[in-house]
């Protein structure tokens, strides 16, 4: 029922800031006493008043509700969250039409949205028609290899690849003794952190990479950080489970040793989905832009995926891997929600970090990006303040030699902000997409996840925080 | 009332309508998982799940859902864990994973839950 309507919705949506957009363009460009620029956009010329603070306000009220909602109003929001989240995101719309007269703005976001919405769809139905089993007995050595495993592949087909490819056998691996711990640091590493070696692994690398930044340059230039943040983690998880004797059940279970592998066409899905991450003109000058259309032809190519690979999935795999779109609807509303009020915010700091430019330093870039990376879409921020990076060498992020000329110039500050925006996605459930996919194929394998903030207090902090402080102070103090 | 042991042998079905499953054996019920509900209160005060035991049947309520049938998905199942009547509930052997499908013209189909499937006690 939603799921029309959520198309109706988006559809309407289109429509209108495409109207709205071509009626006010040209008003906006000629008028000069309109201060600031809105966010990092292809089209600088477009200029637009900053929004009030208050207009921050709907985003903090979604990021409240996301986060006491299943805690304390679990039915009121299992039921309306659809409906939360869309009045809340037509606030900042409103006010962003009828007050700013900027849908420009708005455009933008929704055409990030749907390249997020898109790939992250798509890798979710190709990789449901897949089944592995892995018949062996969980150790915490076997765990740790695993995890490994998970975080290497993660820059492979994406951490949302490898993340549904992987967590449905993690849990069968340990159904035994499983806790939610082994749910945390599979989100920590194969959802997160992983990812951070290739513009495929997380997107806010693959913004970068759309901006200029070699598609290499994060390989060569994270591996040293990567390594260790990964190692550590992995010898926190090994004590953990070290201490986990599970169920005696698991004692007399006899083990093949196998490793099963149904559904080999989709893996021919997933890696049209992975090249088609690189249809894009910015990459590809073949490829047509279709503006002002909010999508490209590398999101039709997704949303083709999402119909074939279903269309032609084994039945038996889905019903073995129970597939449901409530997972990918629960994060196209809320995430739509998020797209559009995290604009107010997202503007005022990329004019914030701007104005202070010159004042920061690659510390500065590191916990900034990494703080509002956690709680806000890790690609935009990402974005904001390799902005304001280059702003202290006068070079305009929207320009592709300038980005080229800015790697090459002083890489600390785009290693600092790289590193941040990936690793700090794991800090809360809507750090990245994945997370909350990950948490809701749990609780329905009938594992009491943590709520949104005892995922914070009893995990990522402690265990995050301190490991994030030693990156710091080794590599961008 | 049938043992839920000759409901799986002679594979009969339940029924559904909107919010209610009725189950054609008793039995004590440990766990069940709808969606991303885990349910474990089943006590009169429960206000995600009612139980009630007729002669020959089991009704069972689920207050938090308008229907069922149009909130879970064909390849899903509603879970649980139940324990036979007049076994040790103590005793793990004894607690038994069931599956529900919710099938066309209100018919619930009964497994013993799938290899496969992630269900965890």
């Amino acid at each position: 029922m939603y799921g029309k309507q959520f198309i109706q919705i988006v559809l309407v949506l289109i429509l209108f800031f495409i109207f709205v957009d071509k009626l006010t363009a040209n008003e906006n460009v000629n008028d000069t006493t309109q201060v600031v620029t809105s966010d990092i956009s292809e089209d600088s010329e477009f200029m637009h008043e900053l929004p009030p603070v208050y207009m921050v306000a709907p985003f903090i009220v979604l990021l409240l509700m996301i986060a006491t909602g299943p805690l304390f109003y679990h039915h009121f929001w299992e039921r309306n969250y659809p409906k939360v989240a869309m009045v809340l995101g037509s606030i900042t719309v409103i006010y962003y039409l009828a007050v700013l007269n900027d849908s420009h703005s708005l455009l933008h976001s929704l055409a990030e949205y749907f390249s997020f919405i898109a790939l992250l769809g798509s890798l979710f139905v190709a990789s449901g028609g897949i089944l592995l089993r892995v018949n062996r007995k969980a150790t915490p050595f076997v765990n740790v290899l695993f995890l490994l495993f998970g975080s290497i592949i993660a820059n492979v087909i994406g951490t949302t690849g490898a993340s549904m490819l992987l967590i449905r056998p993690f849990i069968k691996m340990n159904q035994n003794r499983i806790r939610p711990y082994h749910i945390i640091f599979f989100i920590f590493m194969v959802s997160n952190i992983g990812g951070a070696l290739t513009p495929i692994g997380d997107p806010p690398l693959f913004l970068g990479f759309l901006r200029g930044v070699p598609f290499f340059w994060v390989l060569a230039n994270v591996w040293y950080i990567w390594i260790p943040t990964l190692l550590v983690l992995l010898a926190v998880f090994y004590l953990f489970d070290s201490f986990n004797k599970g169920n005696a059940s698991s004692d007399t279970e006899e083990f093949t040793g196998k490793i099963e592998f149904k559904g080999a066409k989709n893996l021919i899905f997933l890696t049209i989905i992975i090249l088609s991450v690189f249809i894009d003109p910015a990459v590809l000058s073949w490829v047509p832009s279709l503006s002002p259309l909010p999508f490209g032809i590398r999101e039709i190519i997704m949303l083709a995926v999402i119909y074939f690979s279903y269309k032609k999935a084994d039945q038996e795999i889905l019903k073995a891997n129970e597939f449901d779109f409530e997972p990918i609807k629960e994060v196209a509303y809320l995430f739509i929600g998020i797209f559009m009020t995290m604009i107010p915010a997202l503007q005022l700091i990329a004019h914030e970090a701007n104005v202070l430019s010159d004042k920061l330093t690659a510390g500065v870039f590191y916990w900034a990006t990494g703080s509002l990376s956690g709680f806000l879409d890790n690609a935009p921020t990402y974005l904001n303040f390799l902005s304001a990076a280059m702003g202290k060498y006068l070079l305009d992020v929207n320009l592709k030699s300038d980005v080229v000329e800015f790697v090459m110039h002083d890489d600390i500050y785009l290693r600092a902000i790289s590193v941040a925006a990936v690793f700090f996605g794991s800090m809360t459930y809507i750090g990245n997409g994945p997370n909350f996919m990950v948490k809701s194929i749990c609780e329905r394998a009938g594992i009491k996840m943590p709520s949104f903030f005892t995922y914070m207090i009893k995990y990522s902090i402690p265990i995050l925080i301190p490991i994030f402080l030693v990156v710091w102070l080794i590599f961008f103090r | 009332m049938k043992t839920i042991s000759q409901v799986l042998k002679e594979n009969i079905t339940g029924l559904c309508y909107y919010n209610r499953i009725i189950l054609p054996f008793s039995a004590h019920f440990l766990k069940i998982i709808v969606e991303s509900d885990i349910i474990t209160d089943f006590s009169p005060s429960s206000k995600g799940i009612f139980i009630r035991e007729k002669e020959d049947f089991t009704d069972i309520y689920f207050h938090e859902y308008k229907g069922l049938k149009s909130s879970i998905s064909k390849y899903e199942a509603i879970k649980m864990v139940v324990v036979e009547k007049g076994k040790n509930i103590f005793n793990f052997d004894n607690h038994l994973k069931i599956a529900l499908y919710l099938e066309d013209k209100h018919l619930v189909r009964i497994e013993k839950s799938d290899h496969d499937i992630l269900f965890l006690e």
